[in-house]
């Protein structure tokens, strides 16, 4: 189906979107500097003494006697480098280190909620459409309601306890077992799975409504084809689309998710900086985050092209 | 028994929340080979809900609750669903009201012709494609060959209706459904369409079932006319007859409500007043009667049967064709206003 | 038809008169015509699950408001010796030699405290002797001695001579109904008081989302043009910034506590409000008697008071009635990373957090503040769905 995708993606319009990606990241960089600058006593004045080498570290960095425009431009630089500068409380570790020890643990159980969602999410809905208002209809909508309704530290909190504490089925924190990952992920994952259920149920129900299914029945198509060429495909574009969001979302969810599991990923540092008031380190994390988020949903929007033919960017362009 | 479909007894309803809606109310109707019958009725006449009963595509609530449907042979009624998609598309051709959305968005027209050729024809690809152009060519798409490979939504509205001329016709069949085909167009388009659905069918010999509101429509294209009313037939004949004698009041409300160039300037339209009964509790009489101008206190009371009405194919179901009926003219005498 | 025909039938058949009808009988409309309003009333008000989320948010509120009035406890007044007692009492009763008395074992923190017939806690048992090298307490009860033996888990209660000790009636705890905190602190007190933060939270937070998204989408629809377009790609530029990260900087910066909260929630989540009004007008806007009162001459403030914001009011409720829950949710995210609301006061996200931290030894905290934020969520999102379908034209038939 790739038959004219590219030619509806004109580079021009990528460009335009890029521009507009680091617009927007540039807004994050300058906004979560100045709030930090506004926290009451600025950001690298502490209650407690700085260890003497961080201090010359942040010296060094921002050159903190100069005006603050100046001390601006100099993170702005370091960051436009992939340097998002020293920690403000742990001696000689870098936010990039930290990011970088805390990524494979973020990542894994990150890329196994959004497996979790798509796997479980899309067929869980299309059952319950195909199946509308009998019981495994019934039986999917009232996980998902329920599924949508319970925040996710709630989920994980009940999980730890009745699996991990009560009957000991998995480990109650850590990732050093397999079976780690599956309380952190299913509570990562529930509830945009059971937002994936819905959306997917009604979006095929919608889909199924529509005249071109009659006309695909009018032509004597087998149901199957039917359904996979016709009804699925057109119903799983939103879904696609929703994607973007829902990885972001996923990942925010994490900060308390690898709280409650003692997971060393960045939602953890992420967590821990701000109860240390570790402004450098929460700074940088905020625009790893959102750099990274922007990223998925410029991804998603551009596969787009693929999956609808009637999105063409030439015409934004 | 030369018919190409008979239908009798047809009943269709729907079941929705507020109840059973009784769509279709024992519908009787044959097509011969070749020839066009027009059905004609205001929306909600239960002729569309026909027609898709016929070929049992209706949408989730609805239910065919009885009657049968001969066509070549084979009664689509009983026939189970591997044999009833065999005939789709195949040996039935439909062409529905809207274009805009009866073709599927993310597939490209070419596509959605070729799986259908592909469906019922045991040739490859390539040669389905070559089907798909010559189809395309021959309901006058420019540049066949190219548009093959673009998506609906960059056809006008014209052009969508003619690829889903392509799309029932692919198969060549025996019988084209084509369910109020230019409704959603252009006037300058509606005729241009007619005419293609006319010429083709003369080239390729089809029968033709017309589904329109539009009484012009049928007198340009039809061959004989079908009046529906209420999930009933109303009155039947062929179309030059209805048209110098319509027999039942409904169809003679529907044509004083059309304008007429001749009498144009000399008085007014004639629309017929009130509103369709409401089917999910019909009157136990006539379906017309609340709002026929010679309603009678029999037609709401009963029902009136098919009376053979001025000639053999000649049928109006109205109470002023039994013979104990009183005379009122122009309805129930011979000679012609 | 100048000559008359002849009748076939008999004219005083009764049958075949002409039928005589009310002039306007053919004009009779089968269904009853109601308003738009009392169109959505109706249809939400047969909607169960909507009809239940908004009978419990409306109890819920009245809670939030007068129960920690009624209540005798204060949901900051501490007393340790009383902490982490559970909200049903297994007792075991002691037949001491001067009368017999049922007690209560607190396994996790091995105290031991005296139950009245009617399930009141009459105390800590007073006279606890620590026999650290056993691993025992032992008590005088009634004149008996009772002792804990933690020597082995879970802990025996044995008693040394006497008639011995038998199990006990299982009564309510009737003093502290949903028993106490870790700090000995009523727990049904501080659910209510947690359900009056978060839900004010949550209002008053939706309420200046609801204001700026208003004012904001219906400026840049109302205005159109360049402005629309400026306001638009900021708009756009916000809805890719990861929201929840800024409450979180906003917090860190505002310092933690109630008004931040509200603040940082309630200037954050605004864009899908703006987005949405901002369809609407334009919509509106093209419509024929807007442009009537224009031409009449009406200034644009009155033109979008009177005539466009009553028409947009649908979905915006619906998103607002969605607002809501998202904002109790992300309140109790907040509190539970330790960024909501200072203590002693109480959230919901805060008493959860609390709950987790003694999980092993007193589950049962969890279950109060984790059933009360789930239900509230279920409720506001029944209700909005409900909403969203009565409010919807594509139902209305």
């Amino acid at each position: 189906m790739a038959n004219g995708a590219l030619s509806r993606l004109p580079l021009a319009y990528v460009g335009q979107r890029l521009v507009l990606m680091l617009v927007t990241l540039w807004a994050v960089i300058t906004l979560t500097f100045f709030l930090m600058h506004a926290v009451p006593g600025g950001p690298f004045v502490s209650e407690k003494m700085l260890a003497p080498e961080i201090e010359a570290a942040l010296n060094a960095k921002y050159g903190l006697d100069e005006p603050i425009w100046r001390q601006y431009l100099n993170y702005l630089g370091s960051v436009i480098t992939f340097d998002l500068g020293p920690s403000f409380k742990y001696p000689g570790m870098s936010v990039n280190e930290m990011i970088a020890e805390g990524l494979p643990v973020t990542a894994q159980t990150g890329l196994l909620a959004v497996l979790c969602v798509v796997a479980l999410g899309v067929p869980l809905g299309v059952a319950a459409a195909l199946n509308r208002n009998r019981w495994p209809d019934t039986a999917v909508m009232t996980i998902a309601t329920i599924g949508a309704a319970i925040p996710s530290y709630v989920i994980a909190t009940v999980c730890l306890y009745i699996f991990a504490l009560r009957l000991g089925w998995v480990p109650a924190f850590g990732l050093d077992d397999w079976r780690g990952y599956f309380l952190p992920v299913f509570a990562l994952s529930g509830f945009w799975l059971s937002f994936i259920a819905r959306l997917t149920r009604s979006s095929l129900l919608e889909t199924l409504d529509q005249d071109y299914m009659t006309t695909a029945r009018a032509k004597g198509l087998k149901r199957r084809k039917i359904l996979l060429k016709h009804g699925l495909r057109n119903s799983l574009i939103p879904v696609v689309t929703i994607m973007g969001p829902v990885i972001a979302n996923l990942l925010t969810g994490s900060f308390v998710i690898e709280q409650i599991f003692a997971l060393p990923g960045i939602g953890r540092h992420f967590v821990l900086s701000i109860t240390n008031r570790d402004y450098t380190a929460i700074m940088g994390i905020t625009i790893f985050y959102a750099a990274f988020l922007m990223l998925m949903i410029f991804i998603v929007d551009m596969l787009y092209v693929w999956l609808d033919p009637r999105i063409d960017y030439r015409r934004r362009a | 028994m030369t018919e190409l479909l008979n239908v009798t007894g047809l009943t269709t309803s729907f079941h929705t929340s507020r109840g059973r809606v009784q769509a279709v109310r024992g519908v009787d109707l044959t097509v011969k080979p070749g020839e066009i019958l027009g059905i004609v009725g205001e929306s909600g006449s239960g002729k569309s809900v026909t027609c898709m009963s016929i070929l049992r595509l209706l949408k989730r609530q609805g239910r065919i609750e009885g009657g049968s449907a001969v066509f070549d042979g084979r009664d689509l009624m009983e026939l189970d669903e591997d044999a009833l998609t065999d005939l789709r598309g195949n040996e039935i051709g439909v062409i529905f009201q809207d274009p805009m959305s009866s073709l599927n968005p993310t597939l490209t027209v070419g596509e959605q012709v070729i799986e259908t050729v592909l469906r019922h024809r045991n040739i490859g690809r390539r040669a389905a494609r070559a089907r798909a152009v010559e189809l395309f060519e021959m309901v006058r798409i420019p540049s066949a060959a190219t548009r093959v490979d673009a998506y609906p939504h960059e056809f006008s509205g014209g052009m969508r209706q003619r690829v889903m001329i392509a799309i029932a016709l692919a198969c060549e069949p025996k019988l084209l459904i084509a369910d109020e085909p230019t409704t959603a167009l252009d006037v300058t388009i509606q005729r241009q369409i007619l005419s293609l659905i006319k010429e083709l069918q003369g080239r390729l010999g089809m029968a033709v079932i017309l589904i329109t509101h539009d009484l012009g429509v049928i007198a340009e294209t039809a061959d004989r006319v079908m009046v529906m009313y209420g999930g009933m037939v109303m009155e039947e004949a062929p179309v030059a007859e209805i048209f110098a004698l319509p027999r039942h009041p409904y169809t003679r409300g529907l044509m004083a409500s059309i304008p007429d160039p001749r009498t144009a300037g000399e008085g007014r339209l004639s629309p017929i007043p009130g509103t369709p009964p409401d089917m999910s509790d019909p009157p136990k009489g006539c379906p017309f009667a609340p709002r026929c101008p010679v309603a009678m206190r029999v037609c709401a009371e009963e029902m009136p049967r098919l009376y053979e009405a001025g000639g053999p194919a000649n049928r109006s179901r109205c109470w002023l064709m039994d013979e104990a009926a009183p005379a009122r003219a122009p309805y129930n005498t011979e000679d012609a206003a | 038809m100048t000559e008359l025909t002849p009748t076939l039938a008999p004219l005083d058949d009764p049958r075949w008169a002409l039928l005589e009808r009310e002039d306007d009988a053919a004009e009779i409309i089968a269904a009853p015509v109601r308003t738009y309003w009392q169109d959505v009333r109706a249809r939400l008000a047969q909607n169960k699950p909507a009809m239940a989320g908004l009978i419990f948010i409306i109890l819920l509120v009245l809670a939030a408001i007068f129960g920690p009035m009624l209540s005798p406890h204060s949901y900051r007044a501490q007393n340790l010796s009383l902490a982490n007692l559970p909200p049903i009492l297994k007792t075991t009763e002691v037949g001491g030699a001067e009368e017999r008395q049922l007690v209560f074992v607190n396994t996790g923190n091995l105290n031991l405290y005296g139950v009245d017939e009617g399930g009141h806690v009459t105390g800590l048992l007073p006279g606890g002797r620590k026999d650290m090298i056993n691993r025992q307490t032992i008590w005088q009860v009634g004149g008996a001695e009772v002792v804990l033996d933690y020597s082995s888990l879970p802990p025996v209660l044995a008693q040394e001579g006497g008639p011995g000790l038998s199990p006990g009636p299982t009564k309510w705890n009737r003093t502290y109904l949903f028993g106490t905190d870790q700090l000995g602190r009523d727990v049904l007190v501080r659910q209510l008081y947690g359900a009056r933060i978060s839900l004010m939270v949550a209002f008053v937070a939706t309420l200046v989302n609801f204001v700026i998204g208003v004012t904001y989408g219906g400026l840049s629809g109302y205005l159109g043009g360049k402005v629309d377009l400026v306001m638009m790609r900021i708009v756009e530029i916000i809805s890719t910034i990861p929201l929840t990260l800024y409450v979180i900087l906003m917090m860190v910066v505002l310092q933690s506590g109630l008004i931040s909260v509200m603040l940082a929630i309630g200037t954050v989540f605004w864009v899908d409000m703006a987005r949405i009004v901002r369809g609407q007008i334009l919509t509106l806007k093209s419509q024929d008697y807007v442009a009537a009162a224009r031409t009449m001459g009406a200034p644009t403030r009155w033109i979008m008071a009177k005539h466009l914001l009553p028409n947009t009011i649908g979905p915006i409720l619906v998103t607002a009635t969605m607002l809501i829950p998202s904002a109790i949710f992300i309140e109790s995210f907040m509190s539970f990373i330790g960024l909501g609301v200072t203590p002693p006061q109480a959230s919901w996200g805060t008493l959860t957090s609390d709950a987790v931290e003694t999980l092993r030894r007193y589950p049962h905290q969890l279950f109060f503040p984790a059933t009360a934020i789930s239900l509230t969520m279920f409720a506001f999102n029944f209700l909005g769905d409900g909403l969203r379908d009565a409010l919807d034209p594509r139902l209305r038939q």
